[in-house]
This record gives C-alpha cells, structure tokens and sequence, in this order.
C-alpha cells in the first residue's frame, strides 16, 4: 500500500514538470490561436477560428475573400525540406554509424565523442560558419580555384542548397546516434551468416544490416524531421531570407505583423503536422514489431 | 547580445557588493558605448546589465508579453507611440528632468510624445541603402537603383529581413504616402518589391558590415551612421544614397516600460547620457545624430567628414500605422517571401 502511494506522489514532481513545461504552454498557444487579436500586437481572449480559416481564405487585393494558397506553400515547402533534410541524414548516417560501430573499441568513444562535438558550440557559430565555407570567395571557392578547377561558380550562399545543407549539417547527430545505438546491438553473427549464404556484400548491406538498424533510423527520423519544421535561422542565413518557412511565417506573424492569434493558429498547425507524424512511426513502429 | 552582457556582468562583479541597486537596458545592439556603462556603474554604484534586440517588432513583442524587467528600452518613434497609447511606458515626466534641457528643440513635442511625458530622445537617422564603390559604379541618386537595378546590381542586392523601412521606401519611391490603407497603392508597393525579387540575393539583417563592405554583394539597405563608420574607421570602399526621393527617418528615444523595478536609476541613467560630456562620447562611440547638445570641439564626425549624417535629400519619418494599414503592410511582405 505505502509502495503504491510512494508511486504516486513519487511522481508528482515529473508531473508537475510536465504539466507546467509542457502542457501548460500548448494549452496557452491553443487559447491565443482561439483569440482576437489586438489592435497593436497583444490579443484580447476570446473564441474565434478566424485565425484558421485564415490559413485558407484571405482578402485578396481588391478586398475579396478568396481562396490564398501562400500559406499551404509555405506549410508544404517546410514539409518537403524537412523530409528532404531526413533522408539525406539518413542516408549518410547509415555508412557513417557502420563504421562506428565496426571500429576497434578504444576508438568508438572518440568518434562518438566527435560526432557530438558541434553540440558544444553555439547553433549561431555553426551556422555563420557555413557563411564563410560558402560565400563569395570562400574557402570552397578559394579550393576550387586554387586546384585550377573554375573560375567563377556564381553565389553559393543564399540558395536552397545551402540552406539544406546547414540544415543537414545541424542536425545529422541526430540521426547517427540511435542508427548507432542499433547497429551496435547487431549479432556479428549475422553478417556472418550472411556470407555463409553467398550473400553479397550490398545483399548484406541491402537484407540484413538495414532492416536491423531500421528502428534507429525511425527514432534519428522523428530526432530530425520535427525540429526541422521549426527551423528558424538556415533560411535566414544561408537561404537569404527570400522564401519563407514556417519558423520565419510564425516569427513574422508574431512581430511585425502584430497578429498573434493567426501566429499561434499556425503554430498549432505545425504541432498537429509533427504529430500525425509521430503517431504514423509509432504505428508503423508497432505493426513491425506484431509482423517481426 | 549575451556576450555583451556576460562582459557588462563581468566588469560589474568587483563592485557588485557596493552597488546600490540594479539597472536592466534592453537596446538596440551594441548600440551604448561600453566606455560609458563603466562610467555610469562606477559613478552611481550601479549594477547594469545591458541586453541587445535588432528590430522594434522585438521589443514591442517583449514588453507586450508583459514583466520583461527591464528599465530603460529604446524604440524608433512610431513603435514608441504604438507602446505610449497601449499604456506600456510608464509616465517619467520626462520634461522636468535636466536630460530634456539638453534635448534639441526640434524633438521636443514631436507627436510621438506631445507632452514630453515618457522619453528623451537618444539618436536619430535614416534608413537608405549602400553601395560598394568596387562593385558598382553608377549613380546613386534614386531608389530607382536599388528597387529597379540594372544588369549590373542584379543579384548583388541585399534587403534587411523585415518589412518595417523596406516598404516605407519603396512607398517614398512610388509616392504612396507611409501607413496607406488603400489596397491598390499597396498592390503596387507590392509589384514594385516583387519584380525586384528575382534580383535580391538576400532578405537579412544580420552581419551586414562583412556583406557591403566584403563585396558579397554590391548594395544594400543600411542605416546611414552604420554606413558611415566602416567607411570612416575601416575605409570601406562604400557610398551611402542620397535618393532625390527621400530617405527613411527614425528617432530613437529612452523611456521606461511599465512597472520597470528600478525607474529612479532608469531617470538617474537617462540624465547621465543627456550630459553632454557623455552625449559626444555616446555620439562618437554609435555614429549616428545626437538629438542632444554635444560638443562641437570633441565631436568626431562633422558635415564634412561625415556627411551621411547630413542629409541632402527630404527625410520622412515612419509613423505609426492602423491595424488596417499594418495589415497592407505585412500582406506585402508574406506574398513577397511566401
């Protein structure tokens, strides 16, 4: 009896925790979503899906309500550079967390280590410092004219690809870790078992490593793709700010456009889009493991 | 910003114990000479903490948010009068403190504060944009340059990442007046950006020193004192326009948001940088127009080697707009970048 009563308030502190961190905070956004905005920024409480239907419909230029697909642009492209940004990471997770795993175990600490080191610097730095790999006259450029390969490659900086790339770059730890984690745990024998079989190695790779590491590479996905779709400072920064994500759409909203509700409205939407996409893994999660 | 207050809080610790209180700025970045803050902590024993944002939408969206706990802010004069009417400063009586002699009669009950209740003005300027003389060689006399480049600024344009200046010129440009609430001048305020896009490099706020000055790109909106320094101290081969059509002004004030705890040392602070000792070190530290009285003789810049600072073109100031017109505003610049 005392035990199960220790259970319960011995948790009261996590509860509490996440009661105010976490809930609290979504139900206040979800509330400002349902609002009236102020006149100057600020809202007044109240219930109204204007900011919803905003999303949708729009006053056009001559004062009509019309269908306004810029916002579902700006949602779908965060969507499609996210997902983007996931596969690369994995793609190039999946290699390195192998020869991690496969190296002499002294050696595994220190990689490991390495891999985790950008976390010790500033996101800011990391970011401003892909600035300088990729701008005009920059250490790519230098390299390539140096070896005699061009002359002039144009702006690298302030496109799409440089905004994926910092995107990559920020969060592929992300991604190598728990591929690690499950690599790691992979019976030798296996492989082992494998080539027994006459199992190439890409059948091997392709049959026997991948599925295995699967369930890491699910965990990085959910580790990537959700704080992706926030991503505020890559468009800035390495993309030049010309095409809006939904991070830079909500900053907007909540700043100069003084329209909090309609920020919050999208803010909203953005959380119901991660979880419809962790409720998919988490059940895509749970099918695999009825079938395996 | 943190750099800027870890340094203030290390230089701070020594006294700390023989500081009589606490004073909390919340400025535009790196925009208070540092020289000063030591002066002013060593002459009242005062601890301050200094605190940096790049945009009036941040501040404004800070004090909204209520209890920032900070005493003295520094918003450009259209966000000022936005935060006076939400009842967000708190009344210094601003006119009986020795700071307002000092303050030039021309700023002194301007519309954004008719009775001198809130603020003491700081610096002022404007809002053009900035050529690199390496990179471009043609005439800078018209927005026309920036807003319709030809071949050889296309896509060496950078804008700033928020709309706030960008469309008030471009609306000095086309001779829509400021805060318009009509959707047809705005749709062509619109246009106007919109057929400039493709020639932008970068909408960005951040680092534009290294950008203009670099040749990463060969013109960019900039603010004049900015512009002036690395020409004046690092001889950067860059020009600031005088566009006939005008340039963008702002006047940045301090005053003290609502319920700020310490608001004697905020009054104690704001007399201190209107002295005018300070007011020409502060004019000589940020590069930009004192709206106080300085002196001539230890003034830095002058009309001469200086004279981004003295405009030869109209200056309008931004003003405040309606919820109608902000609307217009801010439809401009998601249709822009959507």
């Amino acid at each position: 009896m005392r035990l199960r009563d220790f259970r319960l308030w011995g948790l009261a502190p996590a509860w509490a925790i996440m009661a105010l961190t976490l809930i609290l905070p979504i139900g206040i956004v979800l509330l400002v979503s349902l609002a009236t905005r102020g006149a100057y920024g600020g809202f007044d409480w109240g219930l109204s899906f204007d900011s919803y239907a905003k999303i949708l419909f729009e006053e056009d230029w001559d004062g009509n309500l019309a269908f306004t697909p810029q916002y579902l642009l700006i949602i779908g492209r965060t969507l499609w550079l996210a997902t983007l940004t996931t596969l690369i990471c994995a793609a190039l997770a999946l290699p390195a967390a192998y020869t991690i795993a496969q190296a002499p175990g002294r050696w595994k600490p220190v990689l490991i280590y390495l891999v985790t080191l950008p976390f010790w610097v500033s996101m800011i730095v990391r970011v401003y410092a892909w600035i300088i790999i990729l701008g005009n006259d920059g250490v790519i450029e230098k390299t390539l004219r140096g070896l005699g390969l061009v002359t002039d490659i144009g702006s690298l900086l302030f496109t799409d690809g440089a905004m994926l790339v910092g995107l990559v770059y920020s969060y592929i730890p992300l991604m190598i870790l728990p591929v690690f984690a499950s690599i790691e745990k992979l019976d030798g024998s296996l492989i082992e078992a494998s080539h027994d079989l006459y199992g190439s190695r890409w059948v091997t790779a392709r049959r026997v490593i991948l599925p295995l590491s699967l369930p890491g590479v699910m965990a990085g996905a959910v580790l990537v793709f959700v704080p992706c779709l926030g991503a505020v400072l890559e468009p800035i920064l390495l993309g030049g700010g010309k095409t809006m994500l939904m991070g830079n759409l909500i900053q907007t909203q909540f700043g100069g456009g003084r329209n909090w509700p309609f920020g919050a409205a999208i803010a909203v939407t953005l959380m119901v889009l991660v979880m419809i996409f962790l409720m998919l893994n988490a059940l895509r999660a749970r099918k695999g493991a009825a079938h395996g | 910003m943190k750099r800027a207050l870890l340094a203030t809080t290390l230089c701070a610790l020594p006294m700390a114990a023989a500081a009589e209180g606490e004073l909390n700025l919340y400025v535009w970045s790196d925009s208070i000479d540092p020289a000063l803050i030591a002066k002013f902590e060593a002459e009242a024993g005062v601890k301050v903490n200094v605190d940096g944002y790049n945009s009036n939408e941040d501040l404004l969206t800070k004090l909204q948010a209520g209890a920032s706990g900070y005493d003295i802010v520094t918003p450009s004069q259209h966000f000022l009068k936005i935060m006076a009417d939400q009842g967000l400063l708190e009344d210094i009586d601003a006119h009986a403190l020795a700071a307002f002699q000092q303050v030039d009669p021309k700023w002194r009950g301007q519309w954004w504060d008719e009775a001198n209740d809130y603020s003491i003005p700081l610096a002022y300027g404007t809002a053009g944009f900035t050529v690199n003389r390496n990179h471009y060689k043609g005439p800078v006399d018209s927005w026309k340059v920036l807003f319709e480049p030809e071949a050889d600024l296309q896509g060496k344009i950078a804008m700033l990442s928020y709309p706030d200046e960008i469309i008030g010129a471009a609306q000095l440009y086309l001779g829509v007046p400021f805060c318009s609430e009509d959707p047809a001048e705005m749709k062509r305020v619109y246009d106007l950006l919109a057929a400039q896009k493709p020639f932008v490099a970068a909408y960005t706020s951040d680092n534009i020193e290294n950008r203009i000055a670099g040749g990463e790109v060969a013109a960019h909106f900039w603010w004049d004192g900015n512009s002036m320094k690395i020409r004046f101290n690092d001889n950067a081969p860059i020009e600031y326009a005088m566009p006939k059509e005008g340039l963008v002004g702002w006047l940045d004030s301090m005053v003290v948001p609502k319920g700020a705890p310490n608001v004697e040392n905020a009054k104690k602070f704001i007399d201190f940088m209107s002295r005018i000792e300070n007011a020409t070190a502060q004019y000589n530290f940020y590069g930009h127009s004192a709206p106080v009285a300085i002196d001539t003789a230890t003034a830095k810049y002058t009309a001469e080697n200086a004279p981004e600072l003295f405009p030869t073109v109209k200056v309008e100031f931004s003003r405040s707009c309606s919820p109608a017109a902000q609307d217009l505003v801010t439809k401009v610049w998601t249709q822009l970048l959507q």
